[in-house]
């Protein structure tokens, strides 16, 4: 598998490395989807600090995982989104519409575990 | 120590496109042919000759100037200017006006521009010297008068070759001095400050166009990463005008916060420019706005308090 | 001068990956900042999406530009799928006939300096865009 997901109390992690294909993110949201239901999880962080490009599809898909998880009853925070790769997608008219960022796993953790609610910065 | 050595002037006619085409196409322009080449020809040795003589008029004339003194007060410039100059005359009548030519003619734009020399004074001087070649041709070329002033018309062809070169270089130069202070500027009136633990300040003061804002969001996003910021305060009382444009990049730069994990919020805006914002139906209510400075920080310093009494706390909703 | 263009075949999604990382090593080469080779990165991207979206396969062209007092990269992204109808349309906001956001085309657009489409219906599209150094 291309994403490797870590399970970590009731958070699952999916540590997104760079150069990833559009197949391997779509394979990530089904993967996903069946692990929050198996290990039942409360929340799932997808940390992107490693791609160096969030394009349209990538944005979408990103956006599709966490309204899944959504569905499923988990909390998915978005992680690591590098300053350049902001920078092109609000230069694209591209954002996360609704799904919850954070600066790093740490905070992505943080925001799931010490706050009830949705997350504070949802884009 | 005031001779231009050749990196500067490769660096130079690479940026300014300067190549064998280039060369080429300016000889098109001032309609230099093979005629003109052995107009000049016959008229070399002549040239040759009164170098010397020709390069003394072209600096006896800008010394008579009040901003000629700028090239005439330096004897070690001055002395590699003159020597430049007799090369140039010299160069003028070879009848090969090329990459390395040009080269020639940039390396004394580079040395004039160094000292400052006037452009007006530079082109009266050169004009002077056009003049005097002028009167050596007739006097004592031999040539009839038609073909006289024929000859004296191909060399002024290429004397406006060298003057486009020449005056081209200098204006480039000036400019990248006007491109490096812009930037300057622009980088010193983009300030992003750290309050607080994990809180930035960026007050955005003046105009701000597409490449300002560009400045302002990479450095507030890199600011965020290093600082490990989530709340941003943007105070945006000193913009000068805020029209759709503006506002645009400003959603920009909060979406870019935002997707970094930081919220920001946007303080100063004034009542006139609410007003107008709505009347341009710019939609601003994703922007989390409070109405002055002060009330944008201790809001800011409320959101970062409320994580730490979480904890013993029942969860409060954010007004965001 | 001596850069010789880069050519990636695009034919699968796969590609879309290749030539951006292609287009990035190229601009850090050309010194471009790491917010230019991320901008022309992602527009890259796009631009190949849009070929293996709507004309399946095609190529993207990289190489290095140069003119008066400016050098700059250049992508040229071309096929031979059925065209674009409305090319105005196309570059148009929002606008997308395929399975899309529809910012492809104008949102590389907006992360280039120069952008130029080109399209002919049932015999292809090109695209020529240009990112100069700053």
């Amino acid at each position: 598998m291309a994403v490797p997901i870590l399970k970590q109390g009731e958070f699952l992690i999916a540590s997104i490395q760079a150069a990833l294909s559009d197949h391997d993110l779509v394979d990530l949201r089904d993967e996903l989807a069946g692990r929050i239901g198996r290990f039942r999880a409360r929340g799932v962080v997808i940390d992107v600090t490693a791609l160096d490009v969030l394009d349209s599809f990538g944005t979408r898909t990103l956006r599709g995982i966490a309204h899944t998880a959504r569905l499923r009853g988990a909390k998915c925070v978005v992680v690591g989104i590098q300053p350049e790769v902001a920078f092109a997608m609000v230069q694209l008219g591209l954002s996360l519409d609704g799904v919850p960022t954070a600066l790093d796993l740490e905070e992505g953790l943080f925001l799931l575990g010490a706050r009830g609610g949705d997350g504070a910065s949802a884009v | 120590m005031h001779s231009v050595d050749p990196s500067p002037i490769q660096h130079l006619m690479r940026e300014m496109g300067i190549d064998e085409a280039s060369v080429e196409y300016r000889k098109r322009i001032v309609g230099i042919e093979a005629r003109d080449l052995e107009r000049i020809g016959a008229v070399r040795e002549l040239v040759v000759q009164n170098a010397e003589r020709l390069t003394s008029s072209f600096f006896d004339y800008l010394a008579g100037l009040e901003e000629g003194r700028a090239l005439s007060g330096d004897r070690v410039v001055l002395a590699r200017a003159r020597e430049l100059k007799r090369e140039h005359l010299v160069a003028m009548v070879q009848g090969n006006y090329g990459l390395e030519y040009a080269r020639q003619r940039l390396e004394l734009a580079l040395l004039y521009n160094r000292v400052g020399l006037d452009l007006r004074v530079f082109l009266a001087a050169f004009h002077h010297l056009l003049e005097r070649a002028g009167e050596i041709l007739t006097r004592h070329s031999g040539l009839a008068p038609l073909e006289g002033f024929e000859t004296f018309m191909s060399l002024k062809k290429v004397a406006f070759f060298d003057i486009g070169l020449i005056v081209d270089a200098i204006v480039f130069e000036r400019e990248r001095l006007i491109r490096q202070q812009q930037s300057a500027i622009r980088e010193l009136s983009t300030p992003v400050l750290q309050i607080r633990d994990r809180m930035l300040l960026l007050p955005i003061i003046g105009v701000i166009d597409t490449a300002r804002a560009r400045l302002v969001t990479e450095s507030l996003l890199r600011a965020i990463r290093d600082n490990r910021a989530k709340v941003v305060v943007m105070d945006i009382t000193g913009v000068a005008t805020i029209d759709s444009r503006v506002a645009n990049h400003l959603i920009q730069t909060v979406t870019a916060a935002r997707l970094m994990g930081a919220s920001v919020i946007v303080t100063g805006l004034s009542a006139e420019v609410a007003q107008s914002l709505v009347a341009l139906g710019i939609d601003l209510t994703k922007l989390n706005t409070v109405g002055d400075l002060q009330g944008g920080i201790e809001e800011a310093e409320r959101s970062l308090g409320y994580q730490v009494l979480q904890r013993e706390r029942p969860a409060i909703a954010r007004g965001e | 001068m001596a850069h010789q263009p880069s050519s990636v075949p695009i034919e699968r999604e796969l590609d879309i990956v290749t030539a951006r990382q292609k287009g990035r090593e190229l601009a850090a080469r050309l010194g471009f900042s790491s917010t230019d080779q991320t901008l022309l990165a992602t527009a890259i991207s796009e631009l190949a999406r849009n070929i293996v979206a709507y004309a399946g396969s095609g190529r993207i062209e990289l190489s290095q530009v140069e003119e008066p007092g400016r050098r700059g990269i250049e992508i040229v992204a071309l096929d031979a799928g059925p065209g674009i109808a409305d090319v105005e349309l196309a570059l148009k906001d929002g606008y997308s006939t395929g399975n899309s956001l529809g910012v492809g085309l104008p949102g590389a657009r907006r992360l280039m300096d120069d952008f130029e489409l080109r399209s002919k219906l049932g015999v292809g599209t090109t695209v020529t865009a240009k990112k100069w150094l700053r």
